[in-house]
């Protein structure tokens, strides 16, 4: 709380009658309390802050008493007094001591229209009081990482939008994390600072309590998504013997548990990633199966199977139903992975029917590609953890595969672009240097992280340092740093005057500089035995920063670059490695040009596809999915609907509208998916607006399709 | 007669018998094109040809389309070239 003096009485009275120290200033403090004024405490806060020697910190106070007691100003504020002394030290050429000094937070007018509307910047936080906490305290923590834990170089790299430093808001966390149920199954429920401790659960619907009550703990540990692992695997032993309408209440229980808005943190529905298999993924074939009370249960996964299958079809029974008024659920997120053992297990063709009829009505599935001996843990927008083999051997003793990025740094591309003015080493050696720039500020990251860690259970990230298995929950050892990208297309159209959809030339130039990034990570990675990957980042706020920063800096050649509508501000840079969005492509064209990139970013790509109004016939994505697994290297698809819900009403219907087809309300709102998750388009930013307007859908080829005219070759 | 590329790795145990099929194959004034993964413009197209593994050979027709390739395995020079000169009379 911010402390105001004021000046009881006439200044002039003060310099006249007494010594400025015997002042009738009184301070209003954080304690709630009226202090006297005392010029010792300018000197005491110098000294404990900065590295000002002793007589310079008194000499300063003195002069600012000076400079208040013969001003006019009726009344002053804390705050303005460090602005006072901030400016002693900056006469006196003391830097490092201001920037030591300085106070964080945020001006009246700043706060008043936080708390009034609401905040753009990630469509998943409602707004409200407790939204407003959030987005108040994420700002003062913004302002320290910028100040405290990154170096003014890097600090000045993001604010120029060199680069992003994404959740600066919540520096005191890791990234986005991949979890195991196991954990929860085998150690019950006791976390570090709880006022009770659960033993390991019985029944399956205190298993869900638990999963989800760790999972709101854990969501105040990360700045990101929550992925689970198995989840329909882990929860099978649970499951012998129950009905398909017992199933069916639980797989409920469980989506809107995870899908119900402001219950944690600023009233954020936690990003809740639920990784599904409809086969026993290989590295879990012979490992024990945990069961009630944490007990073995004498059988292997393997033995599950019937269990597992049952409880995926059931959640995706209650993905296809949709809310209470019909619209998609936007979390928990399904994925299914479909690998080369999914089509050698029975019923695989029935199972993908179905997914792929709650992929056309309601566009929540996404289907992640395993090629070959692949195996992945999926969280976030697009982020997956590639399995190696330490982690095939974690496989044994599930419990263990507990995966983090401990931050994303992402790259503006198209400034590169406009940096390197036509040339090819130049624009290279640019990219070397904004890559090594994202390195710096994850060593300075993991530097911060690492201090908090060493507190232990006694210190702010108390969850993460818990030992309930002998090691530390979070695994730094096997944390990633991402390195993401934004504007690629952009970068090859500014750089050689051809947008990378519009030849062959342009594509493989975009090849080239993914190519060059690639081997710099991994460069970067045996140097500091650190994982430095590629990542395709969600840059759900970061496209239109950046395009909003380069037409400041890099006009006018950026008015003719940057997407959108510039007019009204709607302007962005195609996401991460993507071909432009309103190019006119067939699904199958884009998804299989886009994953030629994919093996490249080995923290994980997506390839979208827009529905619009259109609702695919089940077979025909089957076929597309089965097409881009052989045919294909994509890592991911998703394809994405577009519904209106009325808020008078509550029904919802096909389409982006501007009024209601059932009432005729114009009180509507539209939904879709915004990058990787669906929400309200009255929450998107005005880049991701300009996008919507842009998408290319592709109704005209899957009906052209169903006509069976298209996709057969 | 069309082109042929292949893709190698420094530390890829199998690569330089690739190698010295292209080798034998400029011999014979067969146009090789030599990629190397651990480079920029080598990985780039290795991608755009998604080519995962190494050692690996794609032949390619006069307007740059794949006809044929072999990849993560080393074919025998005959082999090669019975697909390089198909319909060369």
């Amino acid at each position: 709380m911010a402390t105001v003096i004021d000046i009881k009485g006439d200044h002039q009275e003060f310099k006249e009658e007494v010594e400025t120290t015997d002042m009738a200033l009184f301070v209003r403090t954080s304690d709630e309390a009226m202090l006297g004024w005392d010029r010792q405490r300018i000197v005491d806060a110098l000294i404990r802050e900065t590295y000002v020697d002793f007589d310079t910190a008194k000499e300063i106070a003195r002069e600012v008493e000076d400079l208040i007691a013969t001003s006019k100003i009726k009344m002053i504020t804390a705050p303005l007094i460090r602005e006072l002394v901030d400016t002693k030290l900056v006469e006196r050429g003391l830097e490092q001591a201001r920037k030591m000094h300085t106070r964080l937070g945020m001006p009246l007018y700043d706060v008043d229209q936080l708390i009034l509307h609401p905040n753009k910047e990630n469509a998943n936080v409602p707004h409200g009081p407790e939204a407003t906490n959030l987005t108040l305290a994420e700002r003062i923590k913004k302002e320290y990482a910028l100040l405290s834990v990154f170096s003014q170089e890097i600090a000045d790299a993001h604010m120029r939008g060199d680069i992003h430093l994404h959740d600066l808001g919540f520096i005191d966390r890791p990234y986005c994390s991949g979890q195991s149920l196991e954990y929860i199954k085998r150690f019950g429920l006791s976390l570090p600072n709880s006022i009770a401790m659960a033993k390991p659960a019985k029944h399956p619907e205190v298993l869900l309590a638990h999963m989800v009550k760790f999972a709101a703990a854990l969501q105040s540990h990360f700045a990101g998504a929550i992925g689970w692992d198995s989840i329909n695997l882990f929860f099978a032993p649970y499951l012998v013997g129950m009905s398909d309408q017992e199933l069916e209440q639980l797989a409920q229980m469980m989506i809107f548990e995870f899908s119900q808005q402001a219950v944690a943190r600023g009233g954020q529905a936690i990003f809740t990633d639920l990784n599904l298999y409809w086969e026993i993924p290989k590295h879990f074939e012979n490992v024990p199966a945990i069961g009630p009370g944490g007990e073995f249960t004498g059988k292997t996964y393997s033995d599950y199977l019937e269990e597992s299958q049952r409880f995926a079809k059931a959640l995706f029974d209650i993905y296809q139903e949709g809310d209470g008024s019909g619209r998609p659920f936007f979390f928990p997120k399904p994925l299914v992975h479909i690998t080369e053992k999914f089509f050698k297990t029975p019923g695989h063709m029935d199972f993908l029917y179905h997914i792929c009829d709650v992929a056309s009505e309601k566009g929540n599935t996404y289907f992640v590609f395993d090629r070959g001996e692949t195996a992945k843990i999926s969280e976030c927008c697009r982020l997956s953890f590639k399995l190696d083999q330490t982690d095939l051997e974690d496989a044994k003793q599930p419990w263990k595969m507990r995966y983090c990025a401990l931050q994303n740094v992402t790259l503006n591309l198209p400034r590169i672009a406009y940096l390197a003015k036509g040339e090819d080493s130049k624009l290279f050696s640019k990219i070397a240097e904004f890559v090594q720039m994202a390195v710096k500020a994850h060593l300075e990251k993991k530097l911060f992280i690492e201090k908090l860690l060493s507190l232990g259970e006694k210190g702010p990230l108390a969850l993460l340092a818990m030992e309930r298995d002998g090691s530390p929950y979070l695994r730094m050892h096997r944390a990633s740093f991402l390195v993401g990208m934004v504007g690629l297309n952009e970068l090859v159209q500014i750089h050689t005057g051809q947008e990378m959809h519009q030849s062959k030339q342009a594509f493989k130039f975009g090849l080239k500089v993914i190519a060059h990034m690639k081997l710099l990570v991994d460069k970067f990675s045996q140097r500091y035995g650190m994982r430095f990957v590629l990542e395709q980042t969600p840059a759900e706020s970061t496209a239109y920063r950046f395009a909003k920063l380069d037409l400041k800096f890099h006009s006018p050649k950026s008015g003719h670059i940057v997407k959108g509508d510039l007019s009204k501000g709607e302007v962005y840079y195609t996401n991460s490695t993507y071909l432009n969005n309103s190019a006119v492509l067939n699904p199958i064209e884009r998804v299989r040009q886009e994953g030629l990139f994919h093996p490249l970013i080995e923290a994980g790509a997506l390839t979208h596809i827009w529905l619009g109004e259109a609702r695919p016939l089940k077979s025909s994505l089957a076929n597309f999915v089965i097409k881009t697994f052989q045919l294909t290297q994509n890592d991911q698809v998703a394809f994405s609907p577009e519904f209106t819900t009325c808020n008078r009403c509550y029904r919802t219907s096909r389409g982006l509208r501007s009024s209601c087809v059932y009432c005729g309300s114009e009180d509507v709102d539209g939904i879709t998916r915004i990058t990787g998750y669906f929400t309200k388009v009255s929450s998107w930013n005005k880049g991701k607006i300009g996008e919507l307007r842009n998408r290319y859908r592709n109704q005209t080829f899957l009906k052209e399709k169903e006509e069976g005219m298209a996709l057969e070759s | 007669m069309g082109l042929i590329k292949i893709f190698t790795k420094a530390k890829c145990p199998r690569c330089p018998a690739v190698k010295e099929i292209g080798t034998e194959l400029k011999k014979e004034g067969v146009p090789v094109l030599n990629y190397d993964l651990d480079t920029i413009d080598g990985l780039a197209e290795a991608s755009f040809y998604s080519i995962l593994s190494t050692p690996s050979i794609v032949i390619e027709d006069e307007e740059e389309r794949e006809v044929i390739s072999w990849r993560g395995v080393v074919p025998t020079l005959q082999e090669v070239k019975r697909h390089l000169f198909r319909g060369i009379p």
